[in-house]
């Protein structure tokens, strides 16, 4: 029995193999087909104390461009101080800034299984009159969507001697904004995470709402149960 | 011994597998081509309807692969005639092209084909032979192919279980015919022809034979040039060499775009024998494409050359026959009818158009905000050098050794970069600066700058400048010797479905005179129900044949034909 399992298993083991190869083969031609990324040169600048980026090191990622064709497997990292996707260039090792109208949607894989989502979302900013492209993280789809801006900002100044240079350094901090989008496609925005603030978004509901976060003992000022709390949101349906 | 006969049972399995994995992977995705058209001998003036079927060789099926067929008519011991694009969806694609006025008479072969077959050699091309008789022919001393002994007669290579039923089997002229297909054991999607019997003999084969015939070829010769089957579109094949030495050039960066309001690119690079590929997708249909090579050196003779699509290795040498005399009457009633539809203008029917795919989309080189100058703006100036001094701050024109160079600042290094940025003009990307130095302000639009390093996929730009011409100056520039400029081809579409307008059928003015009645290239038989079409008789009184031809849901070829007469008799008898 066990010879029949063994030749059973170098059987599939070639036949795989032989699958395999075919479809390496087809991949290698198919690349030359495939969509091209398009973006300026980004110069880093290195008068910042603090990351700018939202993945310190670079992360493999798919790209959903605005013709609706993908892009897989570059490297990535999103840029929260200027909201722009970076992408490092392996044949040149050339940083660019990708178009952002080029970028519709892309994916930042952290381990296998693992991704955030960021979405490209117009939004009009309290203040401005036009609207406003940002890229924010998908954390919630459903009745009630929640998009999180990794937004990294100026603190304030500090100014160090380097090499009895004096210079400027920007201190940069995480400032996430937090944008729920209602079922009319508009959007509310929270600066910060605080239960008053959030139940004032939705006033003829916020009975209902503290009582949800009251029953799963809900802590909104942390993000992981905020989202938590969204979720539940979509789910209830006296909502 | 019992451990050498376990090593060598196993070495025969594994032997016995690599040749399973080796017979599999050869005719995976091997194709076949069938090319059905509304008859088999036409005048030339008129239109050939058609219906490609691309099956796949291993279910029978419609093949997922390729999404492009070609169809290439062309005459014996001769250069084709035409060349046909198709679009190819679930492996079927229909269209109609008409045939020139100047075809000679005689014999023509159809040859229709993938990408994908060319890797299995020209003789899985599907032939078809036709005749085509020119319209002002009066000898008509010409030959016609050999009629082959061999071949079986259509009703041979018919399904027995498909029957065609005519509601009568005589009926009048500008009468209503009723068929019915009755119901097949799956769904299936046929094409219908019904055609006055031509007196020439063709000995084409039907689907089934076809089909039959194929799963015979087990002997398959890999061609040593792969092609990709063109899974997504056209693929452009073309080969980059020294015209000294016709030598192939390796790692030469091509570069393609066309005529647009947006500077539009795509590039590829030459493999080691210097080919290179590129899709075209709908966008490049019926436009005027412009190849160049990018930093092509000047000391060297580097140049494109054009793969064709269309081409085969050898001319069609059939064994050719004298006329006969019964077919040279069929000949002059066909050359009479296509004289009274075209004084008359009834030879509107089969819709050849020529479109383009509105919702393609342009690969632009850019997306992102660039900088934007209106020349009319400012007073008038009289070429680029002068604009660039003027108006555009950002751009340095220098001239060595009498050729320009152009320089962009760059704010990020906050120097002139030292190497030309892509310039664009109408679009297109400039192979010679020097088109646009006499370009001034009364020729140009818009000029849009973008001074960052850019990156278009793995390639590296110093920058962009974009000029839109107003009276589209690009396409009065000479090519440059490392250029090509070529027309693609659009894809050959037409309709499906040709029948007599009743409005004619009701004008008794009108003398409708057809030997072509019925022509769906796309009917769907139905598992439960009768599948049913109709259509009129013409003034043509003749014995004509309904042919039915397609393949069933679960691969099966369906061939079946029947006949009918038209007499010009007041009192027909039924059936």
């Amino acid at each position: 029995m066990r010879h029949y399992i063994y030749i059973s298993l170098l059987f599939i083991c070639i036949a795989t193999s032989a699958q395999v190869n075919v479809r390496t083969q087809i991949q290698a031609v198919d690349s030359t087909f495939l969509p091209k990324l398009t973006g300026d040169f980004f110069y880093e600048s290195k008068l910042y104390l603090g990351e700018q980026y939202y993945n310190k090191d670079w992360m493999t990622g798919d790209i959903l461009l605005s013709t609706g064709a993908m892009v897989y497997d570059k490297s990535l990292k999103y840029n929260g101080l200027f909201d722009e996707l970076i992408w490092l260039n392996e044949t040149n090792f050339g940083k660019f800034k990708i178009d952002k109208p080029f970028v519709r949607e892309f994916w930042l894989k952290n381990k296998p299984y693992s991704t955030v989502h960021f979405k490209q979302i117009n939004l009009n900013e309290p203040g401005t009159v036009h609207r406003q492209d940002i890229f924010a993280e998908l954390r919630v789809e459903g009745n009630l969507s929640l998009f999180i801006q990794r937004k990294i900002s100026i603190n304030r100044a500090e100014f160090r001697y380097v090499n009895n240079v004096l210079c400027q350094y920007d201190v940069i901090t995480a400032t996430p904004r937090y944008y729920i989008k209602l079922p009319s496609n508009q959007y509310l925005m929270l600066t910060k995470l605080r239960r008053r603030a959030f139940l004032k978004l939705f006033p003829e509901k916020k009975k209902r709402i503290a009582k949800i976060i009251r029953t799963n003992d809900l802590d909104v000022s942390e993000e992981s149960d905020f989202v938590k709390l969204i979720e539940l949101m979509n789910n209830d349906k006296t909502l | 011994m019992l451990l050498l006969k376990r090593i060598f049972f196993l070495i025969l399995v594994q032997q016995v597998a690599l040749m399973y994995c080796d017979i599999k992977a050869q005719t995976n995705g091997k194709e076949i081509a069938y090319l059905q058209t509304d008859r088999t001998a036409y005048i030339a003036g008129e239109s050939i309807c058609y219906k490609l079927y691309v099956l796949d060789e291993a279910t029978k099926k419609g093949s997922e692969m390729s999404k492009v067929g070609y169809i290439v008519l062309r005459p014996a011991h001769s250069d084709p005639s035409l060349k046909i694009r198709v679009k190819i969806d679930a492996g079927m694609g229909y269209g109609s092209f008409l045939l020139p006025d100047t075809l000679m008479s005689g014999a023509y072969e159809i040859v229709a084909f993938t990408s994908a077959m060319k890797n299995f050699g020209e003789e899985h091309f599907y032939h078809k032979q036709i005749t085509i008789v020119n319209r002002f022919d009066k000898a008509l001393d010409f030959k016609i192919v050999e009629p082959n002994p061999k071949d079986s007669d259509l009703l041979q290579q018919s399904n027995l279980d498909f029957k065609i039923k005519t509601d009568k089997a005589v009926y009048g002229i500008r009468e209503k015919v009723v068929v019915n297909l009755g119901t097949f054991n799956s769904k299936a999607n046929v094409s219908v022809s019904v055609f006055e019997e031509p007196k020439i003999p063709s000995t084409n084969q039907s689907i089934v034979e076809t089909l039959k015939n194929a799963v015979g070829t087990q002997t398959i010769q890999r061609k040593s040039i792969y092609h990709s089957p063109e899974t997504k579109g056209k693929i452009l094949r073309a080969y980059v060499i020294d015209a000294k030495t016709q030598k192939t050039i390796k790692d030469a960066i091509v570069l393609l775009s066309c005529i647009d309001t947006v500077p539009n690119l795509q590039y590829a690079i030459t493999n080691s024998n210097g080919l290179f590929q590129m899709l075209l997708s709908n966008y490049y249909n019926g436009k005027e494409l412009f190849l160049t090579i990018r930093d092509a050196p000047g000391d060297q003779n580097w140049q494109i050359k054009l793969e064709d699509e269309f081409a085969q290795s050898e001319e069609w040498h059939p064994k050719l026959i004298s006329n006969n005399g019964s077919s040279k009457e069929f000949i002059v009633k066909s050359q009479n009818i296509v004289y009274i539809n075209k004084s008359y203008q009834l030879n509107k029917s089969p819709n050849e158009k020529l479109t383009t795919d509105s919702a393609s989309i342009c690969p632009r080189f850019y997306h992102c905000k660039a900088t934007t100058i209106l020349p009319s703006d400012f007073v008038p100036l009289n070429d680029f050098p002068e604009i660039a001094i003027e108006i555009l701050p950002q751009v340095r024109l220098s001239k060595d050794k009498g050729k320009y160079n152009v320089q962009l600042f760059n704010p990020l290094m906050n120097l002139f970069s030292a190497v030309s940025p892509a310039v664009f003009l109408d679009g297109v990307y400039v192979d010679d600066i020097d088109k646009i130095i006499r370009l001034g302000s009364d020729q140009i639009k818009k000029i849009d700058i973008i001074d960052n390093e850019r990156a278009f996929g793995d390639l590296v730009f110093s920058g962009a400048i974009s000029i839109i011409s107003k009276s589209n100056e690009m396409a009065g520039t000479k090519p440059a010797p490392c250029s090509l400029r070529l027309k693609n081809d659009s894809i050959n579409v037409g309709s499906g479905m040709v029948t007599i307008d009743s409005e004619y059928i009701q004008n008794k003015n009108i003398p409708v005179f057809k030997q072509s009645l019925y022509w769906n290239a796309n009917l769907e038989l139905n598992a439960t129900d009768d599948t049913h079409f109709e259509f009129y008789t013409s003034d043509n009184t003749a014995n004509f044949t309904i042919k039915v031809e397609g393949i069933s849901e679960n691969g099966t070829a369906i061939s079946a034909s029947s006949n009918f007469q038209v007499n010009n008799s007041i009192n027909v008898i039924g059936k």
